[in-house]
């Protein structure tokens, strides 16, 4: 459906102020896709991850709330050397079918999600892993071949499953359509493409979700839909509800909306390669490109206000890197053409644009106006649409360039973000030296404190090289049952009903 | 008769195989299904192991002949995204799409054809014009936009239907008579125009000069002979229908196949593909092949041999 359409509609659904109340003790999520299974390492996507998680477990959590890594199948973890690690269970937990969670457990899982072929999805975070032995029963030790400074998040991506259960169901796929695990809720129904339900689990080791009997996640495929239904009360919780609605849904009085800084970074891909001949090999061209860009301009006119500033950078303020000192490129055509005529283009010149359908939030309003910022400095950015698979295709084999627009969401930590520019990387389109330093420096460096310098180098360095246009961060949105309490999604569609209650 | 449907089966064997190899083909040139199956950042050792794992590593003529002999025992291979038999993830889900599209073609032919007579009976009059107008709209309205708004004026403004998914008749009602507008407006002008020409034929006036009542003329001698193009274009229907459900599904969260269908092409999960493009034109075929056979039931003139 069109913006305006949607537009049109919902305040049509504002002018009607009609609301229901949820059912008291069930908490009715709509997500766009019906997971593909229930075991959260099957798919990185969130509505998988997002079904599964309260019924399998993984060692740490990711809190939202303020950002920090907590135990959870696990008490904790220390660093015995920079490539080594123990690991302490919790005691006493089982799985439902009475399985105990223990070191063997973890060691069986292990097996699982460092295995390709069973966990493709995941490779990227568990290729460090070389070796894990088991000290006692509720001991694990974890050898690396490379020093892992994102451990505590790759350790919350390890969920446990149940050895005896996953062996008997032979394997992912069966797992997947009926989970056993440690969580606070159990498996009990699955009508595909239609809902999940998911049962209070009463033996459960941990505090349960306050006042929360059943979790129904329903497939609701059109967004216009899950935003009725949040109205109605259908829903209690609706994913990604779009941003001509939020302002309507915000002034009901049954429902709170959620504003999520999304991992989500829109930026152009401005390449500098050889094999990508083209002006944009010289840096003041690229800078001219930024200094091009209304980021401003865009966020009002095309996001309503509703998403972030990059400020010059592509970490955000959370993140270990982020540098309050850099600021955007601040928005000065005449500097811009100044740049052009100084880098030898007083006529501006022609550079195709490629731009993927439908896969970035407003990505294709995103790159015309881009184009017609470009436009005005004298560069004619000639827009070629991409189907999703194929844009997909030509970012792997460094097809994109010389220029692109990209939304990717990376995984949450610094060093996931900035190794896609080292020149090795596989959709690198810079290469250069430095930057390839600080970057294998970063990926094992365990000081946070250095850690951090090594990362505003690096951020420093890309605003300072250009090797993209930075343009904007995403905001999700979710419109959530006013009293669902303690629910914090994160940036990357994902969350978790630890600490949720419902009011009664 | 029997003699006839054998042959006609038969001829769908060739129809059948032509499908296959188009939907093979249109499924494969749309490029490899790894890039959207997995992760950007996926490691390659994970990127090549899910092709061996799917076959998809081997020449494509090899892969063509091993889908052909497994899909003609109705194996259509594993979903690439599921994991499971792609042919089962359809099954599962037909009986959702059953129960829409014949609730939508019940809804489409009760409407449809009494609005046809109707509107031919009393031609150039107001209900004549209101008809028309109305055939007009119905075929004009896109579905998705139809609805969207009937979810907001029944679910939302009035409070009386759900805003979608499966399970009771409340929630079947506006998916059924959204899926079913545009042929509800089809029907109702094929009708009209073939009761129109029916109307005016000798016969007629010979059933009105016997004195038969105005209903028995219009049912028994107008009706009955404007039928067979009317049973064609239902039978044609079928194809729309099924076309239909992909976006009629997705709007209501009807858990059926066209959702399926239309999260397996966005994913390139070919086998699921496949299996959908071939059971759709299987019921295609079949449809159509009814068609014909009702067309002796309906005029004794036409027997096939």
């Amino acid at each position: 459906m069109k913006p305006t359409l949607c537009k049109l509609l919902l305040t049509v659904l504002v002018a009607m102020g009609i609301a229901g109340p949820a059912t008291a003790a069930r908490v009715t999520i709509a997500q766009s896709l019906d997971p593909q299974s229930l075991w959260p390492n099957a798919t990185t996507s969130a509505d998988t991850y997002n079904a599964g998680t309260p019924i399998v477990e993984s060692l740490f959590w990711l809190d939202a709330s303020d950002n920090q890594i907590k135990p959870l199948l696990a008490l904790s973890y220390t660093q015995d050397s920079p490539n080594q690690i123990t690991i302490k269970l919790r005691p006493n937990v089982k799985f439902t079918n009475g399985e105990p969670m223990n070191a063997d457990a973890v060691i069986f899982s292990y097996n699982v999600v460092t295995d390709p072929k069973q966990t493709p999805a995941y490779t990227r975070y568990f290729e460090g892993f070389s070796k894990i032995t088991k000290i006692d029963n509720l001991t694990v030790q974890v050898d690396t071949s490379y020093p892992l400074p994102p451990m505590g998040l790759t350790l919350s991506l390890f969920f446990v499953v149940p050895p005896k259960y996953w062996t008997e169901v032979g394997g992912a796929v069966a797992f997947g359509r009926k989970p056993i695990g440690t969580g606070p809720f159990t498996f009990h129904s699955w009508v595909r493409d239609a809902q999940v339900v998911l049962k209070r689990n009463d033996a459960y080791w941990g505090k349960l979700p306050e006042n929360i009997d059943e979790l129904v996640f329903k497939s609701v495929p059109d967004f216009g839909a899950r935003v009725a239904g949040a109205i109605t009360g259908e829903v209690d919780i609706a994913k990604q509800v779009p941003i001509s609605s939020v302002a309507d849904l915000r002034k009901r009085v049954n429902l709170k909306v959620l504003e999520v800084n999304a991992f989500t970074v829109v930026h152009l891909i401005l390449s500098s390669l050889e094999q990508h001949k083209s002006p944009l090999q010289d840096k003041r061209v690229r800078h001219a490109i930024n200094f091009a860009i209304d980021k401003q301009g865009i966020i009002d006119g095309l996001f309503l206000g509703n998403a972030r500033r990059l400020n010059g950078q592509l970490l955000r303020p959370t993140q270990p890197g982020y540098d309050p000192n850099i600021v955007d490129y601040p928005y000065d055509p005449k500097k811009a053409k100044q740049l052009l005529t100084e880098a030898g283009y007083p006529n501006g010149f022609q550079v195709p644009f490629k731009v993927p359908v439908g896969s970035i939030q407003q990505g294709q309003e995103v790159a015309e106006a881009v184009a017609g910022m470009l436009g005005a400095i004298g560069i004619t950015a000639k827009i070629q649409l991409l189907e999703a698979g194929e844009y997909l295709r030509q970012l792997r084999a460094r097809e994109l360039g010389p220029m692109a627009i990209s939304g990717n969401q990376p995984p949450d930590d610094s060093h996931f973000m900035m190794s896609q520019y080292h020149s090795t990387w596989r959709y690198s389109y810079i290469n250069d030296a430095e930057l390839d330093k600080l970057i294998d420096e970063g990926k094992v460096e365990m000081d946070p404190k250095k850690r951090d310098a090594i990362y505003r180098k690096i951020s420093a360095l890309i605003y300072e090289q250009a090797p993209v246009g930075f343009i904007n961060g995403g905001v999700d949105h979710y419109a959530v049952n006013a009293k669902l309490k303690n629910f914090h999604p994160r940036g990357d569609g994902r969350y978790f009903f630890y600490n949720v209650s419902l009011d009664k | 008769m029997p003699q006839y449907i054998a042959n006609r089966l038969l001829l769908t064997l060739p129809v059948l195989f032509g499908i296959l190899l188009i939907s093979f083909i249109l499924t494969h040139i749309s490029g490899d299904p790894t890039d959207l199956i997995l992760p950007p950042d996926a490691t390659e050792s994970a990127r090549k192991s899910f092709r061996e794992q799917h076959g998809l590593d081997r020449p494509l003529w090899v892969q063509f002949g091993s889908f052909s002999w497994h899909a003609l025992q109705g194996d259509f291979g594993e979903s690439l995204r599921f994991g499971v038999s792609a042919i089962s993830l359809v099954t599962e889900r037909m009986a959702a799409t059953t129960e829409l599209a014949v609730a939508a073609m019940v809804l489409a032919i009760g409407i449809g054809i009494p609005a046809g007579v109707v509107a031919a009976y009393w031609r150039n009059t107001v209900v004549d014009v209101v008809v028309r107008a109305m055939t007009l709209v119905g075929q004009a309205i896109p579905s998705f936009y139809l609805g969207i708004v009937s979810i907001v004026v029944f679910a939302v403004m009035l409070g009386w239907l759900p805003t979608g998914g499966r399970g009771t008749w409340a929630q079947l009602l506006l998916p059924a008579a959204t899926l079913s507008l545009h042929i509800v407006a089809l029907i109702t002008r094929v009708t009209r125009s073939c009761m129109l020409d029916v109307l005016g034929q000798d016969y007629i006036r010979t059933a009105r000069a016997k004195g038969l009542g105005e209903s028995v003329v219009v049912r028994r001698h107008a009706l009955r002979n404007a039928f067979i193009p009317v049973l064609t274009i239902i039978g044609l229907q079928v194809g729309l229908l099924m076309g239909g459900v992909i976006v009629t599904e997705t709007v209501f969260s009807w858990p059926g196949v066209g959702r399926l269908a239309i999260q397996a092409i966005y994913a390139r999960d070919f086998p699921v593909v496949q299996a959908v493009v071939f059971l759709f034109a299987m019921i295609f075929v079949i449809v159509n092949l009814l068609v014909d056979l009702l067309y002796a039931a309906l005029d004794p003139r036409i027997g096939y041999k």
